[in-house]
């Protein structure tokens, strides 16, 4: 839409060619550093935004002499959809459990050797052989969130509201509290994971009566929220103007930290109900159509490592299942619950299965109906 | 304006493809290719995992159907749901260009009135937005309508004077309207303008002299020859809002989802392409029939506004 009349202000073109000069001269610097891609050893990474550590990537490109390129995805559906869609040449990809199920059911990934990656036995079993990947002939866990309550401590606790359950985001009884500051999940599968699991079933439930009592504890419970939030509620959290958030538990980290970095006279806290949540674990797998399963098996090995997998944790607070990483992971991070969870809760998590494409598109009809509402 | 073409001779026949040629390569390749596409989708069944099933039937399959079907039609027609979504969405998008229309036709008189080296660079004011990235726009909207800013404290105060109860002003309707109008406000100004600036002022001069007021002159010469400019500025608004889901995701609250957020779902998390397809194609209907209405309109008014 811009107008096609000559611009009678040499100041303002004066000023728009000094930009392109500026932005000309940072690209060739940065071309300048990287030599390893016109040798062409190079590691095609497709991986989630801000999910791996600066730091780490150096000393990668350091240890194996190659450069590690980094497209980035902010949810499964995404990256599935760029799949689809053709996008090809990725040497390792970082998907979740369900997303790494359809990967394999399309036959889309390539096995691993596992005489490759000698640092697999730094990964707690417990988050080895998945119903998703048994025995793990594809993939290799790289780290996990969990789905659950942030809060506001000061406010929280001045209202008396409890944070060990789902009912805080449920029940009007507590919710008339807290109206319009509590946002949830925009998304169909997290949220009904909640609302399933508060009423006692299991995440991949997928019986239309079960579904219809969720549904209406949604309905129920919605005049009372403020928003659908997948992103804002870490900002909106940390600057005060939320006080209970549905959200991941690497958002919450990443709020609480905001706070803190700001002086807030509040503190983010966050905590897994004690009905049960959604856990999430991301895997590093090998698609088909990568050019270089050698160095990417290098990568897998390295990402094992305890040292490396650590700065990931220090950085976004995730959650580890690397037990050699324990060692480098800052106390205050290693000792919260809401991370790594006891034995007790994790027996409580779940991970979200795929539903196939009728359960998918009466659930989306049963979401739209909800918004509508 | 198709003028008949009898008696033209065979080189204007060749200018006349050239000029056009071009422009209609454009339209077929760009929509009118996409839209079969799309209703090709529309009658697949969704694939298992995303994308579409198979048109005949792999030899290692055993589950999931394949072939052509209406089921996403008749999944579509089966509920009243999306006749209201749409109707909410139609709404949204009829209040957005009024108020764009509103707002935008002082601004264009005031351009198209000001003296001649000044209205490039308002126009240039006008698009400048555009420089940075509507994303970013969109955030900052949420700062400015947040709890905690200036307007939302003043507006409360004032509020308070009277006794009503504070409002949020984030996370509403009202809300995606403000973003809505702000995004599209320079596709309703630029049309106003290229149209006002037309006009010819002994016009004006004409009618004083005949004894009309200042409200005279407006609505019964500046108006009637503006309407093209109004009619091609609210396609302009119109249209996109339609389909525009960044806003009411962003600022929305819990029940603002309007078609294009509706659609986005169905390629991202449903992965039901064949049922986004149908509700795209429901879009497309709609969006064409109106632009429809509106040439009709125009030209009508462009009629009437010339005799």
């Amino acid at each position: 839409m811009k107008p096609q009349r000559r611009s009678p202000m040499p100041l303002v073109s004066l000023l728009f060619l000094l930009a392109w000069l500026v932005l000309l001269s940072a690209g060739c610097a940065k071309r300048d550093q990287n030599t390893a891609r016109a040798t062409g050893n190079v590691l095609h990474l497709f991986n989630w935004n801000n999910y791996i550590a600066p730091e780490t990537v150096d000393r990668f490109e350091e240890f194996c002499n190659c450069e590690l390129a980094q497209d980035y995805y902010s949810d499964n559906e995404e990256m599935l959809a760029k799949l689809a869609a053709g996008a090809a040449g990725y040497d390792l990809i970082v998907p979740t459990g369900n997303a790494m199920d359809t990967l394999i059911r399309q036959g889309a990934l390539r096995p691993l050797d596992k005489s490759l990656l000698p640092n697999l036995r730094n990964i707690n079993p417990a988050y080895l052989d998945t119903a998703f990947d048994p025995g793990n002939k594809y993939s290799v866990p790289y780290a996990y969130t969990l789905t659950l309550l942030g809060f506001n401590q000061e406010k929280i606790k001045e209202l008396g509201l409890p944070t060990d359950t789902w009912a805080i985001i449920f029940e009007p009884k507590y919710l008339e509290k807290i109206k319009g500051r509590v946002t949830v999940l925009d998304s169909q599968r997290e949220l009904m994971a909640a609302a399933l699991k508060y009423l006692g079933y299991s995440v991949n439930d997928a019986d239309e009566k079960h579904w219809k009592e969720a549904a209406d504890l949604i309905v129920r419970a919605k005049p009372y929220w403020a928003a659908f939030s997948n992103t804002s509620y870490i900002k909106e959290l940390a600057v005060g103007n939320l006080w209970l958030a549905h959200g991941y538990s690497n958002d919450m980290f990443q709020a609480a930290l905001d706070a803190k970095r700001t002086g807030r006279r509040f503190k983010i806290g966050y905590s897994t109900p004690k009905e049960g949540a959604v856990l999430a674990l991301d895997s590093m797998v090998l698609p088909q159509s990568g050019n270089r399963p050698g160095l990417a098996h290098q990568f897998m090995n390295f990402m094992l490592d305890g040292k490396n997998s650590a700065e990931l944790t220090n950085l976004i607070g995730s959650g580890n299942p690397n037990t050699d990483a324990m060692q480098y992971i800052r106390p205050e991070i290693a000792d919260n619950e809401a991370i790594f969870p006891d034995t007790e809760t994790l027996s409580r998590l779940e991970m979200l299965h795929d539903l196939d494409r009728r359960q998918r598109r009466r659930l989306s009809r049963l979401w739209t109906e909800i918004k509508l509402r | 304006m198709i003028k008949g073409v009898k008696g033209e001779t065979k080189d204007a026949r060749i200018a006349r493809f050239l000029v056009g040629g071009p422009p209609l390569l454009f339209l077929l390749v760009f929509f009118v290719a996409p839209s079969l596409i799309m209703i090709l989708t529309s009658f697949r069944f969704p694939g298992e995992f995303g994308g579409l099933a198979p048109i005949t039937a792999p030899e290692d399959m055993t589950i999931g159907e394949y072939g052509i079907t209406s089921e996403a039609y008749q999944f579509f027609f089966s509920d009243v749901l999306y006749a209201k979504i749409f109707l909410k969405s139609f709404l949204m998008a009829s209040a957005t260009t009024l108020i764009c229309l509103v707002m935008a036709y002082p601004l264009a008189m005031l351009i198209a009135r000001s003296e001649k080296r000044f209205r490039n660079l308002m126009v240039l004011l006008v698009v400048l937005p555009f420089a940075s990235n509507f994303l970013i726009r969109i955030y900052a909207w949420m700062i400015i309508l947040g709890p905690e800013s200036g307007l939302s404290h003043f507006i409360n105060a004032v509020l308070g004077i009277f006794g009503i109860a504070p409002i949020t002003l984030l996370f509403s309707p009202f809300a995606v309207l403000v973003g809505m109008v702000y995004v599209h406000l320079p596709f309703m100004v630029l049309p106003l303008y290229t149209n006002l600036e037309k006009h010819d002022p002994s016009l004006l001069n004409a009618a004083q002299d005949l004894g009309a007021n200042a409200w005279q002159r407006f609505w019964r010469v500046t108006w009637p020859l503006s309407l093209p400019g109004v009619f091609s500025g609210s396609a302009l608004v119109f249209i996109p809002v339609l389909g525009m889901f960044a806003v009411p995701e962003i600022l929305g609250g819990t029940g603002d989802i309007l078609i294009g957020n509706l659609i986005k779902d169905q390629f991202l998390g449903t992965r039901d392409w064949p049922f986004g397809s149908v509700l795209s194609i429901m879009l497309t209907l709609a969006v064409l029939s109106i632009a429809g209405l509106a040439t009709w309109f125009s030209r009508f008014a462009t009629r009437q506004g010339t005799v």
